[in-house]
């Protein structure tokens, strides 16, 4: 694979944690190819690394050891402000617990990246908007997060995850406060937003159901990758979102 | 005064600036959060509120004392007295000396001859309306021309004491604290009856904590014949003060201390003072609780808005844009109490009230005069307060790993 197609690039990473002078290894020896476009999930049980795995990756943790580039950048090399920057272009975040600030209504929490772009209110305006209407949430834009549901409000998440038309988004564990139904329709949106306009999403999830949405999934064991499983019968979405953005 | 101490924090405030105009967060933000935690920002909005209303009302006291004695002098105008004395009530100067003095080339006239007075000083004890007992207020028997002297003192009802008839003019803020000395009444004073037949206002002068009346009336009252307690001259110009001034000192038949009459009245300036300093240590102890206050606020703002700042830090905004954001919610905050503290108190402007001159140990009224010089001292005090108690805690917020944050 050539080193534009590769979105993650990770190469004998490790990652410690220190109490006091005892040195608690939580990844170590991590070799993982993620192409550009590509769907991984992260998975394993509580303790395995997967959180710290995709926080390395989304550049808002640093690695102990090994080399770290993602999109196109080595994240090792880059100071804080540096890194700050690279976020805001290249990641979109979703959390577990849709991490929306309680202040600002659905249209704000999802312009909230691109206040970080050299960017006129009207473009602002007009991929919010967008973004809100890939979600299907524009009715909704002046509601504050407490006048929405739990579904609406993840939703809201990843409208803001994709409004400034990042390369990658992780999302952890973004169903774990949803009800079946919700958290159905948000890996759906996910899966659309990974078809159809090529994002490479890396997913952190306990949930096999979730995991089955994703092409393939890593398994991690005690901080150690244990094996990749490829996701053979994944249904083809049919086509719902507007072209890509920009477009 | 406090604008000083804004100078070595320039740099830090210019920073702020710049973030205010080109952060990436906006203020709206920060406004906005300020009201999700309406009990807590209410109560620290309170406490800043108290203390600006203080430091400003203690800062309207001293512009009131000050003003007293501002108005009370005029540049071309000489006070003269015994060498050392440093008050007219402690002076003494004779006739003779007197009439001398009237004889000297630089003293200006009018219609009746050179504009100069002879007064003699005494002090008497008036009860105060309040009934909380009596004080010591001054009595200054003056001349006609010691009221042609002194033009910022209006008759605003009755008319002027008459020479050899007992009568005396009271000031009209006096007619506030104290009771006895009305118009119509009269009062005792060294044996003999005092019938008050006027009332003036001192435009906020010394002359208006005074009691004036015939200077010859007063003399034999109290016997002092052939001596007076100070002397005051109008000169043709404020230029010949100085040449005045050494001549009453190098005259050997006179050997008298001169001084011009606003340096003379400055020297009384500290008649507020130990009120002054009192509410000044009142306002350093609640401005040390304020700050305090407000850093409390603040901590717990952050504490409660980790993982809010979590999320702004993973979306890419930086160290930098989150330490101005929360310096700036802090600021935002004590503002709102310095603001509303400066108006609170204007509810003590014009309120008169008096303090005990610690020279003549005579009471001396003046106004709370708050301006809008000082109440923008004190909406600035509070800006103070919103950096120093705010910085820590917007440190703090600014220095929380993203990962610690999400966690939280």
């Amino acid at each position: 694979m050539a080193t534009g197609d590769i979105s993650v690039r990770l190469r004998n990473l490790a990652k410690s944690y220190w109490r006091g002078t005892l040195e608690i290894p939580v990844l170590t020896g991590i070799d993982l190819d993620i192409p550009r476009g590509g769907y991984y999930a992260l998975m394993g049980p509580s303790g395995s690394g997967k959180t710290t795995l995709l926080n390395l990756i989304a550049g808002i943790d640093r690695p102990s050891g090994g080399e770290l580039e993602v999109c196109g950048h080595a994240l090792n090399r880059l100071d804080d402000d540096e890194l700050a920057i690279w976020r805001s272009r290249k990641v979109g975040f979703i959390f577990q617990n849709y991490n929306l600030v309680p202040v600002l209504n659905a249209y704000e929490n999802v312009e909230l990246p691109l206040l970080l772009a050299d960017l006129g209110r009207a473009e602002r305006r007009r991929r919010v908007l967008r973004a809100l209407e890939l979600v299907n949430l524009t009715d909704r834009m002046h509601n504050y997060p407490r006048q929405l549901s739990g579904g609406q409000e993840q939703r809201v998440a990843i409208a803001r995850a994709i409004v400034h038309d990042p390369e990658l988004i992780v999302a952890d564990e973004p169903t774990g406060a949803l009800d079946a139904r919700n958290a159905e329709e948000a890996l759906i949106l996910l899966e659309h937003l990974n078809q159809e306009l090529g994002k490479t999403i890396v997913l952190v999830t306990h949930d096999p159901k979730a995991a089955q949405h994703a092409r393939f999934q890593i398994h991690l064991e005690k901080g150690v990758l244990d094996r990749t499983v490829e996701v053979h019968d994944r249904p083809e979405l049919p086509r719902i979102l507007p072209g890509p953005e920009g477009a | 005064m406090i604008w000083y101490l804004f100078i070595p924090l320039a740099p830090y405030l210019l920073w702020l600036l710049h973030a205010a105009l080109f952060s990436p967060l906006p203020l709206s933000y920060n406004w906005r959060s300020i009201w999700q935690r309406f009990a807590g920002t209410l109560s620290t909005v309170g406490a800043i509120a108290i203390v600006v209303m203080v430091f400003v009302v203690v800062l309207s006291m001293a512009q009131g004392v000050s003003r007293a004695y501002v108005r009370s002098g005029r540049e071309d105008q000489v006070v003269i007295l015994r060498p050392n004395s440093r008050v007219e009530m402690m002076s003494s100067i004779t006739l003779d000396q007197a009439r001398l003095i009237l004889t000297h080339p630089l003293l200006a006239q009018d219609d009746h001859g050179p504009l100069a007075t002879t007064d003699i000083i005494v002090s008497k004890q008036v009860a105060l309306s309040d009934g909380s007992g009596t004080l010591s207020v001054t009595v200054r028997g003056t001349t006609p021309a010691g009221t042609r002297l002194r033009s910022q003192v209006r008759m605003l009802e009755g008319r002027w004491f008459q020479p050899g008839l007992s009568e005396a003019v009271v000031p009209r803020r006096m007619l506030n604290r104290y009771t006895g000395v009305e118009l119509g009444r009269s009062f005792d004073m060294a044996g003999r009856s005092w019938k008050v037949v006027g009332v003036f206002d001192g435009d906020g002068s010394v002359f208006d904590s005074e009691i004036w009346t015939d200077v010859a009336d007063l003399r034999q009252a109290y016997r002092r014949y052939g001596m007076n307690s100070s002397m005051t001259v109008r000169l043709r110009s404020a230029a010949d003060v100085d040449a005045f001034v050494k001549d009453m000192d190098r005259d050997v038949r006179l050997k008298l201390e001169a001084k011009a009459e606003p340096d003379y009245f400055a020297s009384l300036g500290d008649a507020g003072r130990p009120m002054q300093i009192l509410g000044q240590i009142i306002t350093v102890i609640l401005t040390v609780g304020a700050v305090f206050a407000a850093m409390n606020t603040m901590y717990a703002t952050v504490a409660g808005r980790t993982s809010e700042i979590g999320t702004l830090r993973a979306i890419g905004f930086g160290r930098r844009a989150i330490l101005a954001s929360f310096q700036w919610e802090a600021i935002l905050l004590t503002s709102l109490g310095g603001i509303l503290g400066a108006f609170l108190s204007l509810l003590f402007n014009g309120t008169s009230t008096g303090a005990v001159s610690m020279l003549t140990w005579s009471d001396l009224s003046y106004a709370f005069t708050v301006t809008p010089d000082l109440m923008a001292q004190g909406v600035a005090f509070s800006v103070l307060m919103g950096i120093f108690g705010g910085f820590l805690p917007a440190w703090r917020a600014s220095r929380i790993p993203v990962t610690e944050a999400m966690r939280s």
